[in-house]
């Protein structure tokens, strides 16, 4: 249970299964899971997010044997991002399709190196934490040609917060049914 | 959205945001545009991170100085820091970097000392101002900071 809500209530929030967009300085006050191990997310206004994806500007990048550590500037804050390039070595990446495998790490390895000082990216990943603070796991990373996806993406923010983000939650189809139900009673 | 911001209280949120909130120690640039960075404004303090945009009109080789032009204002810029940019006469480009305003200086005189640059030719400006204030508006009403 999490925010008075079940997990069966949570689990079905549409803001729990897609990639939520969002400015950093909204993505840096979400509230953290209350327990630790990675099933409950995080919470904005009491509805559950998992996966964002923001917009800014490289402005630190450290690049590791097993990882490319980066922070993304959008003007309202700085989101530490880390895209992981240790898909062959890792024993928590799933080792059933080796040819899945390969092509994902040469996927990230190809994003790590198109990751630069300077360059406008758009990520998607799940929010994480590491020494407590937030940072998002990359799934992916494009670099953006066009810096008109900037104020787009600023637009396209503002309009899902204040027509989706802020709304309560749809109710999951069980209510649905029951209600369906009492009226034809 | 139509209601004003008190920039000061604006200003102290977003720097408290971006600093408290993430492990980060790079401060995140405030997006302002040129004419609003004058020596009456919130914006105007040393050493605060900005983000500036604006045309080349000058660039030095010697001093890697830059200047920049938007809506009639011109600003300075220094990309001594700065490697893997080439600068063009008319292109526009967009810089973060710290404030630098000289004791004893004209207000004039001060500098961005830019730690990142792009170019950004293409970029539509005046869309960029417009959504600029909606942005900021969202901000300030989001983090309770909306004055009437």
């Amino acid at each position: 249970m999490a925010g008075g809500r079940s997990m069966w209530e949570w689990g079905l929030d549409p803001m729990c299964l897609s990639h939520v967009k969002l400015l950093s300085f909204d993505l840096l006050s979400l509230q953290k899971p209350n327990t630790r191990g990675g099933s409950e997310p995080f919470w904005r206004k009491g509805r559950p997010v998992r996966k964002v994806e923001m917009v800014g500007v490289v402005v630190s990048r450290e690049r590791k044997d097993k990882f490319l550590k980066f922070e993304l500037d959008d003007g309202s804050g700085c989101v530490p991002c880390i895209l992981w390039l240790n898909h062959m070595t890792n024993r928590y990446y799933p080792k059933t399709d080796q040819l899945q495998m390969e092509s994902m790490a040469a996927m990230a390895l190809k994003q790590a190196e198109q990751v630069q000082l300077g360059r406008l990216v758009r990520v998607q990943g799940r929010i994480t934490l590491y020494n407590k603070q937030l940072q998002i796991t990359v799934s992916s990373a494009v670099v953006e040609k066009d810096p008109n996806a900037e104020i787009l993406h600023w637009m396209e923010c503002i309009r899902l917060a204040v027509r989706c983000y802020d709304m309560s939650a749809p109710l999951p189809p069980s209510h649905n049914l029951s209600d369906a139900g009492r009226k034809r009673s | 959205m139509g209601a004003c911001i008190d920039w000061n209280a604006y200003i102290i949120v977003m720097a408290s945001a971006s600093s408290s909130s993430s492990a980060s120690a790079i401060k995140a640039g405030v997006l302002v545009m040129l004419d609003e960075l004058h020596p009456s404004s919130p914006f105007f303090t040393n050493g605060a991170s900005l983000r500036l945009t604006g045309r080349l009109q000058e660039f030095s080789v010697e001093t890697a100085i830059a200047v920049i032009v938007d809506g009639g204002a011109t600003f300075r810029i220094d990309t001594q820091n700065l490697r893997d940019i080439h600068f063009r006469i008319d292109s526009l480009y967009q810089f973060i970097g710290e404030l630098l305003i000289q004791p004893g200086l004209q207000p004039h005189q001060a500098i961005l000392q830019a730690r990142v640059g792009r170019n950004v030719d293409g970029m539509d400006m005046h869309l960029y101002r417009k959504s600029l204030q909606l942005r900021r508006q969202f901000e300030a009403k989001y983090m309770g900071t909306q004055s009437t």
